[in-house]
């Protein structure tokens, strides 16, 4: 790895550790390899959004170029989200793209992607299905994102419903990763729900 | 073209769609078994834009070669000022570069950032660039955002 790449990330690292967001454990970045390539980062779910209570673990790459180039980033935590793919994590947002300035630091990213999960672009999405949902039936879209937060990133437990119809489907032979995809992309309907795992 | 249909014993087909789906076919092909190719497909749209959001072009070589070197002071180092790119201190008596939105960088850091973007990697002020299209998408950009201030002035003074 070049040596302004390196040497940056050193101090954007101390500059996360130290910040104020860091303390409120909001944000949070940790080293994954020796020469800083890759990190992990974490950002709290924000308060009154139905990721609120959980805890989003994220894939950081850096790349040869940094800070020229953005940082490749990924949920690694799996989220419902318009522009974070389901299946994959990817996210579609302007500064890890061709917005990104080499003033940014990795705590000006973590607290973008926060930014994003309060405040979802459907009319810019990376899951098309999500951000079909999150316009056409906003009741559904937030039960299906706390639901997934509080099954993949440790939010306390307020909706049981979905969690009961995800058994329905699972005593009826289907594993639990796919009838909770099949429920949440059909609104919890379940009977569509069980057309589109049998098709 | 008729002999090109009689040799190959066939009749031309001028509906399109089976020619489209053989293209498709095509790339379903290609994207399928492109680990069997000896190339990589590059399936990473990083580089792809849409219309409308245009990756900005390298600021003007004029432009960059005009820019000021200023010295920094006591007062700065004093204060901690930092190069934002590479986000190390300056030294006292350090030359820096200066932007005309008063930014100011190390040389070696902002020299290849200007090289990828025309804009300053903190305010994002924009440098002219030697790109006639984008200029003129820019000049473009603003007259519209001039026409939406006026509009906006015209409804507001019609409704107070």
């Amino acid at each position: 790895m070049s040596n302004i790449a390196a040497a940056r990330i050193q101090r954007e690292f101390k500059e996360v550790v130290k910040c104020d967001e860091a303390a409120k454990c909001a944000i949070k970045v940790e080293m994954v390899d020796s020469d800083c390539m890759e990190l992990r980062g974490e950002i709290a779910g924000p308060p009154d959004t139905p990721y609120e209570g959980g805890n989003f673990i994220l894939e950081i790459k850096i790349p040869e170029t940094y800070p020229f180039n953005p940082p490749k980033v990924r949920f690694v935590t799996k989220i419902w989200h318009p522009n974070i793919s389901s299946k994959t994590g990817a996210i579609c947002l302007d500064i890890l793209k061709d917005q990104w300035a080499a003033a940014m630091t990795l705590r000006t990213v973590l607290l973008s992607l926060q930014a994003l999960l309060a405040a979802a672009e459907p009319d810019d999405p990376q899951d098309a299905v999500v951000a079909k949902q999150y316009k056409e039936d906003p009741q559904a879209f937030e039960d299906t994102a706390r639901h997934w937060a509080q099954v993949y990133a440790q939010a306390p437990c307020n909706n049981p419903g979905c969690s009961a119809k995800v058994n329905q489907l699972v005593d009826m032979g289907f594993t639990e990763t796919a009838s909770r995809e099949a429920l949440s992309m059909h609104s919890w309907d379940v009977e569509k729900a069980v057309e589109y795992l049998m098709s | 073209m008729a002999s090109y249909y009689d040799e190959h014993d066939c009749e031309p087909d001028d509906s399109g769609v089976h020619r489209n789906l053989d293209l498709l076919q095509f790339a379903r092909m290609l994207v399928e078994n492109s680990d069997m190719l000896d190339f990589d497909l590059d399936l990473d749209f990083d580089g792809f834009t849409l219309p409308g959001e245009r990756r900005a072009p390298p600021a003007s070589i004029a432009v960059v070669q005009a820019l000021p070197s200023i010295e920094i002071s006591a007062k700065q180092v004093q204060m901690g000022k930092k190069c934002p790119v590479c986000l190390l201190e300056f030294d006292i008596h350090e030359k820096a570069k200066q932007l005309p939105c008063q930014h100011q960088f190390h040389s070696g850091c902002i020299l290849p950032w200007l090289k990828k973007t025309n804009s300053c990697p903190v305010c994002r002020h924009e440098l002219l660039t030697d790109d006639p299209d984008y200029e003129e998408y820019r000049k473009q950009k603003e007259k519209s955002k001039e026409k939406e201030a006026r509009v906006e002035s015209l409804h507001n003074s019609m409704y107070t």
